[in-house]
């Protein structure tokens, strides 16, 4: 990692000079030094491409293979090979080219890779001087480890001894995962009883029988209305001759109620009378609405004038 | 300086609160207005959620649409809040592990009339599944009608539950009702031979009869119509439109009115009524009536009849070990009552 954070830093320690020298002069002399860095960045893109798609599956081996490289390149080929197979079949970009193409194509980018290396340790070396003296140790135990065989197992290059301890690891937390995944598809299972997500059936012989129905009751209540309304309509409460007619009106709607009430009263009554078995009958049930309280008698007594909606549903009943 | 300090003293007065008149009462008919709440017992999945959210909608206007339940609130909370607010009717959703349930109460005294849903869908699963889902913005302005059809009168059980739908919503006054405001409708249909009750939400549309799609939205919208495609402006008039004209027009839906209602519907005319769906549905099953709220003698059981059979026994405990907790509250709320009569 340390090796790996110093390149970048290098790296990106002339860009900020650079910078530095648009503001003062000092700079100039330092420019004459890091001439050649520009033509570098313009290789540097190509670069960029390939450790941006790096980056994407990171892995810490990477950048030291570009170190290393200046030395035993020869043995890394094949090994860095591997790795770049790898990488396409994780990828599955090239899966249908033939091998013999991405070799082809893998050699070249190592060519680029080793130039560029080349490059950078060649310029950045006046930066890092000290820091290669003191890593020849750091870099032998890195040489070591990638020159190790990779084994070709499903967890890829493992540097860890405990390669089982890992696998058991992973298989635990799938089977974790896979019961949590069970156990919250199983609650969604049981909370979604009864729900019927979109009406398959929409519009079927039941539902256009419900909206008959439905239909049934809003033209009878419209209807009425029309009924009701329509009477008063074209009388005017101004004009006295209207308003006789409208008075009259009233009083026979009140004589009506009249006539019907001595009838009412009785039929409660008779209930009284027969005693309360079932409890909606009993005296004090549900007194806060009168309109309950002779509710199975509602039926018999009452007309359709006197109260407006529950008759009407209740006349559908008869349908 | 003291002065000012003096000027600051005020003696508390006790604000006189005046106590607004809540509107229990309809202005025009002077019956008095059923309100009700609609909440949950327990905890619900989303679906059920939205259901209760639904209910709400179809209650509206005189329903506490965003009321906020806690999760230690009981049922004798919102029985205490339900007097000074007017409140006479509870809509409350449950879930067991078998179905989820409806209980449909009346304030303050019962009679609790539990429902097994046993199917249900959604106002959104509806929307989906139409072409145009309609929602005009004053759609909730009016309580619905309800129409209760299939029940009958014979059976006692059957009967209770017509009047507790009926008085659920504010009852009609020929004379004065404007049709303006009969926007929405609820039915429920007894089903014999299932024993469920189907629940249904539509929404009306008055539309004039005779009179072609494309006349009817040019009245409507006040909008330039579209005339690329004719070769005169009187085919704009005689071609006839297509949607209404497959719809089978049927005599029975055609009303006249009694005055004038919207742009397009005119007294002189006959209107067509159509119904379309809003949502939610639901189909019921009645369990069983107690007497009191969520309490009480069962009046009624749907498994009295058959005891011998383990299966419904044990779902018949669910609903009763879901509510074996509220009973202590109302019980005591009860004997609050009665002491205050």
């Amino acid at each position: 990692m340390a090796e790996e954070t110093q390149i970048q830093e290098s790296g990106n320690v002339p860009m900020k000079r650079r910078l530095g020298q648009k503001k003062g002069g000092k700079g100039k002399k330092k420019m004459k030094v890091y001439k050649g860095s520009g033509e570098k960045v313009k290789v540097n893109k190509k670069m960029q491409k390939i450790f941006r798609k790096r980056a994407r599956d990171y892995n810490s081996d990477d950048d030291e293979e570009g170190e290393d490289d200046d030395d035993e390149g020869d043995e890394l080929v094949p090994v860095i090979r591997n790795k770049k197979n790898q990488r396409r079949e994780s990828e599955e970009v090239d899966d249908e080219k033939s091998s013999d193409d991405d070799d082809g194509e893998d050699r070249e980018d190592k060519g680029e890779e080793f130039e560029v290396s080349e490059d950078e340790d060649g310029e950045i070396q006046p930066g890092i001087t000290k820091f290669t003296k003191g890593s020849s140790a750091f870099r032998k135990a890195f040489m070591k480890i990638t020159k190790k065989k990779v084994a070709d197992s499903v967890l890829g290059p493992v540097l860890s001894a405990h390669k089982k301890l890992i696998a058991e690891k992973l298989a635990e937390e799938e089977v974790e995962r896979k019961v949590k995944g069970e156990v919250k598809k199983e609650k969604h299972i049981v909370g979604e009883k009864g729900h019927v997500q979109l009406p398959a059936n929409f519009l079927d012989t039941h539902e256009k029988f419900l909206i008959g129905i439905a239909t049934k009751g809003v033209v009878k209540l419209f209807n009425a209305v029309n009924k009701a309304q329509s009477a008063k309509k074209g009388l005017n409460p101004e004009r006295a001759k209207d308003a006789k007619v409208i008075k009259q009106k009233k009083r026979a709607a009140f004589f009506s109620e009249l006539g019907k009430k001595p009838y009412k009263s009785e039929a409660s009554s008779k209930a009284e009378g027969e005693g309360p078995s079932w409890a909606p009958l009993r005296d004090n049930f549900m007194l806060t609405n009168s309109k309950l309280k002779d509710w199975d008698k509602m039926h018999d007594t009452t007309g359709p004038e006197d109260s407006g909606m529950p008759t009407y549903s209740s006349s559908d009943d008869e349908d | 300086m003291p002065r000012f300090r003096n000027k600051k003293r005020v003696p508390f007065v006790k604000p006189v609160v005046k106590k607004q008149q809540q509107q229990n009462v309809d202005h025009i008919t002077g019956d008095r207005i059923p309100r009700s709440f609609v909440f949950s017992r327990g905890k619900l999945p989303g679906s059920l959620k939205q259901l209760q959210a639904d209910l709400r909608k179809l209650m509206l206007p005189y329903t506490a649409l965003k009321l906020k339940e806690k999760k230690r609130n009981n049922l004798k909370d919102f029985l205490n809040v339900a007097g000074p607010m007017g409140v006479t009717h509870f809509l409350m959703l449950s879930k067991t592990a078998t179905a989820p349930y409806l209980r449909v109460a009346k304030t303050p005294q019962g009679p609790t009339l539990t429902f097994k849903i046993h199917e249900y869908s959604l106002a959104i699963d509806v929307a989906r599944s139409q072409l145009r889902p309609r929602c005009p913005k004053d759609l909730f302005a009016n309580s619905p009608l309800i129409v209760l059809s299939g029940f009958g009168k014979e059976e006692r059980h059957l009967s209770l539950i017509t009047t507790v739908f009926q008085n659920i919503f504010p009852a009609i006054d020929i004379n004065t009702v404007k049709l303006s405001s009969c926007q929405r409708i609820v039915l429920l249909n007894y089903n014999k031979d299932t024993k469920l009750i189907d629940f249904r939400h539509f929404s009306i549309r008055l539309q004039p009869v005779g009179v072609s799609r494309r006349i009817r939205k040019f009245v409507q919208n006040h909008q330039v119509p579209d005339l690329r495609d004719l070769q005169d402006v009187s085919d704009f008039v005689t071609k006839a439109g297509y949607g209404s004209e497959s719809e089978a027009d049927d005599e029975a839906a055609h009303v006249s009115l009694p005055s004038d209602l919207g742009r397009v519907n005119r007294s002189t005319n006959k209107s067509a009524v159509k119904l379309q769906e809003l949502g939610p549905r639901m189909s019921l099953q009645l369990i069983k009536i107690e007497e009191g709220l969520c309490s009480g003698g069962v009046m009624f059981s749907e498994y009295e009849n058959s005891k011998g059979s383990k299966t419904q026994d044990t779902e018949e405990e669910h609903i009763g070990s879901d509510e074996d907790m509220e009973e202590e509250h109302s019980e005591s709320e009860e004997d609050e009552e009665n002491l205050n009569n």
